[in-house]
Parts: structure tokens; sequence; C-alpha cells
């Protein structure tokens, strides 16, 4: 029931937009996402946006890898993580 | 592509490293339902080192919604000139009486929507009927229900209703954890939940319960790292809190949402299946809003509804038992003929194990092989 599915905001007005979900358009409700403008990346669950995502990550999924391998590099540089 | 194949072989080496490193099975649980319906679409079971379990928790929520609740919506549903509206994942959930479904069958009026919000503007458009939405979920729905009863709020929808079985997730890993009947080492933590909780609500967790807390997406590789560190840290001895989702979850969570959560909702003590009932794990609606609560408005009592009969869900959702456990699971209880929540629920871990077919497990009931 918490799938979000990323697609980007392609209109936006007052809290009414609209997201490209891998080619398909769909209304969205923006209200908890007052920072997102037009262009940027979303996550939607249940008709609503509920998170920007950073465009570049939700673009290149696999970015997942790097985190992992920064979360491991600033580790063994410095100690204690998270 | 040649890169993505690369990388996931990276962490699969990474953890088959560290499991080969940790003389003993590593028990790691998922505390959601799209966790479990990723893991298995994958097949990530079937590539984890022979010690490293992933059970899954009480993260369905369908699954952790009480008996009685399910029995007071099909209740409302059948009341004259009141319409339910659901997610489609409640409709077939079955109650004392039947489900939602059954009850459209014998003239219920039952819708299913895909928003909160369409709820209201369907209240909005029947104005001599009265709409009821059953709202289930976890931090990641919620928002959508407040958001949509300051709607009907607004436009002074004296129509609109909601029966509320909200459920908070950190409450229900401390009562997991406050039970001690499941050996863990640690949690992968819901990726969609932490976008509106944050990262640091499971803090409490890593520090008073000492329990490893990794945050994970959905996609396969996301998973796989998640377990990786899981495993990494038990191997080398730490307990810690790690966001591996950072694209989306950042450390104080989504706080527009949490303040529309606050505003419409309060927490108190509610029901779980399985985990009876754990205090400040549910939400209901503030005394500003109980004109839109369906239990006051049409004068529901919450019956005393037992679990069916046989049913193991709520061993299952808690890590006691694996489906197979179960005398009915795959029997009597099939996805077509649903006994428990489950099996109905597309990210119920019933319909999971059945739907791809995942075998018994030699060392099942929490033996450590």
């Amino acid at each position: 029931m918490c799938l979000a599915i990323p697609g980007q905001l392609t209109e936006s007005n007052g809290d009414e937009g609209v997201v490209d979900l891998h080619g398909s358009l769909v209304k969205v409700n923006t209200m908890l996402v007052p920072e997102a403008t037009v262009g940027d990346w979303v996550l939607v669950h249940a008709g609503f946006a509920i998170q920007r995502l950073d465009a570049q990550e939700a673009e290149e999924t696999w970015a997942v890898l790097e985190d992992l391998q920064r979360s491991i590099e600033a580790e063994e540089a410095g100690g204690a993580g998270a | 592509m040649t890169r993505r194949s690369i990388d996931m072989a990276e962490v699969l080496d990474r953890l088959n490293t560290a499991a080969a490193a940790i003389d003993r099975t590593v028990t790691l649980m998922e505390i959601c339902g799209t966790h479990t319906v990723a893991a298995f679409r994958c097949g990530l079971h079937s590539l984890m080192p022979q010690n490293v379990r992933l059970l899954s928790g009480p993260g369905c929520p369908v699954c952790v919604t009480s008996q009685s609740d399910i029995d007071m919506m099909v209740a409302l549903g059948s009341l004259e000139g009141v319409i339910v509206c659901t997610y489609g994942d409640m409709i077939r959930v079955p109650g004392a009486t039947g489900s939602l479904e059954t009850a459209r069958s014998q003239g219920a009026q039952v819708r299913v929507v895909y928003s909160a919000m369409d709820a209201v503007q369907f209240a909005a458009e029947h104005r001599d009927r009265q709409v009821v939405f059953a709202a289930v979920g976890f931090e990641t729905t919620t928002p959508a229900t407040a958001a949509a009863v300051v709607e009907a709020d607004r436009r002074k929808l004296d129509n609109f209703t909601i029966l509320t079985s909200h459920k908070l997730v950190v409450p229900a890993i401390k009562a997991l954890l406050d039970g001690g009947d499941v050996s863990l080492d640690g949690f992968l933590c819901p990726g969609h939940v932490s976008v509106i909780i944050g990262a640091e609500a499971y803090r409490p967790i890593v520090h008073e319960y000492h329990m490893r807390c990794v945050i994970a997406g959905f996609e396969t590789l996301g998973m796989a790292a998640g377990l990786t560190r899981l495993t990494e840290q038990v191997r080398d001895g730490q307990v810690l809190l790690e966001n591996m989702y950072p694209q989306a979850v950042t450390s104080e969570g989504n706080r527009v949402a949490q303040e529309l959560i606050a505003r419409v909702f309060e927490p108190a003590t509610v029901a779980w299946r399985a985990l009876g009932e754990i205090p400040e794990s549910g939400l209901v609606l503030r005394p500003q809003y109980h004109q839109f609560d369906a239990q006051r408005r049409f004068n529901l009592a919450a019956p005393d509804s037992p679990d069916p009969e046989g049913c193991l869900c709520g061993q299952v959702i808690t890590g006691r038992a694996t489906p197979h456990d179960c005398g009915l699971f795959g029997t009597a209880c099939t996805p077509i003929h649903p006994i428990g929540p489950c099996m109905v629920s597309f990210e119920g871990t019933c319909q999971a194990w059945f739907k791809y077919r995942r075998p018994a497990e030699p060392a099942s009931a929490g033996g450590r092989s």
C-alpha cells in the first residue's frame, strides 16, 4: 500500500499538478511538496506528491549503490555511520 | 545495463562475504508490504546467502487491520444510504459476516478509490448520500486522509466521514521487540513511510532497543544494499541507523506532511491484528474534526471479533510462523478463497509465498541452523 512512484512534475498550479509517470500524465495534489516546481522529480502516492526527489538520483536508480559506497567510505574514513 | 548488473553483483558479493564471516543465522525483518512483494518479484530470497533470513513483519496495512475494524467497515456498507469508499486492497478482506466485496454483491454501496480526495469529491457530488472513507494505512498514506478531512471541512461537507484505522510504524516495532518472541538482528525499514517520518524516527529503536535499522528503497539493488549493510553491521558488531534511500528520505522527513497529520489526528491506543492493543500506535481524529468520525456519526461500537479459526496471519506478520506452518495455507486459504488478510492483500506475506511458490524453510519457526 505504501508504493510510491517517481515521476516528473510537468504542470503546477496551486496545490494541483500533473506528473509524467513513465509517459502517463496523472493529476496529483502537490500540497505536501510546496517547494516542488515544474521539472522536478517527485514521489507519487495515492494521488499526492509526497516528496521531491534529487533529480539526478531519481533518473539514475543505480545511484543507490554509490550511496552505499559513500556511506562505507565515510565509515572507513571517520568511524560511526549515519 | 552492464553497469547495473555489475553493481548488483558487487552488492551480492559483499553480502556473501559478510555472511560467510558470521557463524550463525542472521535474521532480518522488513516491515513493509511493498518490500515483501518487491523481494519476491525480483527473487531476492534466492540470491541471499543461506544464513541470512528475511522475515516479513507487520508492514502490510491490510494485514494488521483488526478484525473488528473490518467488521465495522462491512457493517457500514450495509447501512441504508451509505456509500463506503475504500482503497482496492481492503475490499476482499473477510470479516465475520463477509467482506466489502460480498456485501456489495448483496446490494451494499462500495466504491474503490485511488485517493482519499476522490472520496471527498464523490461526497460533494452525492450530497443525498453519506460517504464513508475507510482510512487504512501507515504514515505514507495518512497525509492524504488528513488532507481529505481538511478539504471536506473547507467545503463544509456534512455527508463525508472517515472510519480510521491509520497506524504508526515505530510503536509497532517497539511492541514487537517488547513481546520478545522473535529473535532479530535488524530491521530493513520502510522507504516510503520514512519519507514522511524521517530517518531519525528510528533512532529510539537503535538507542533504546540496541537494534540495527537500515532504511531501504524498493529497487532490487536498494533492498540488497540495505540487507548487505545490516549483515555487515552484524559481522562488524555494530548497531547503527543507516539511510540507504537518501534520494527520497531525509533525516527529519516531510515536515509539511507531519504538520498536516498532527493538525487532524492525535495518537491513540489502537488494536492491531496479532499484536493486540499498542499504546500510541494509531491515529484518531482530533476533537475539532469529530464531525468527520464515522464511528461517532453512525454510533458504531467496535465489535469483539475473533480472528478466523485456524488462521495464523497473526503469527506470520510477527515473524513467529511462516505461511507453511498454517494448516489453512494453500489448501483452505488461497488467493481465490482467502481466509486471512495475509492471503487477501497482494502485499500479504501468505499471498506472496503462495504466488511465488516459496517452499517451506528447513528450519522453520525461528530455528537457527
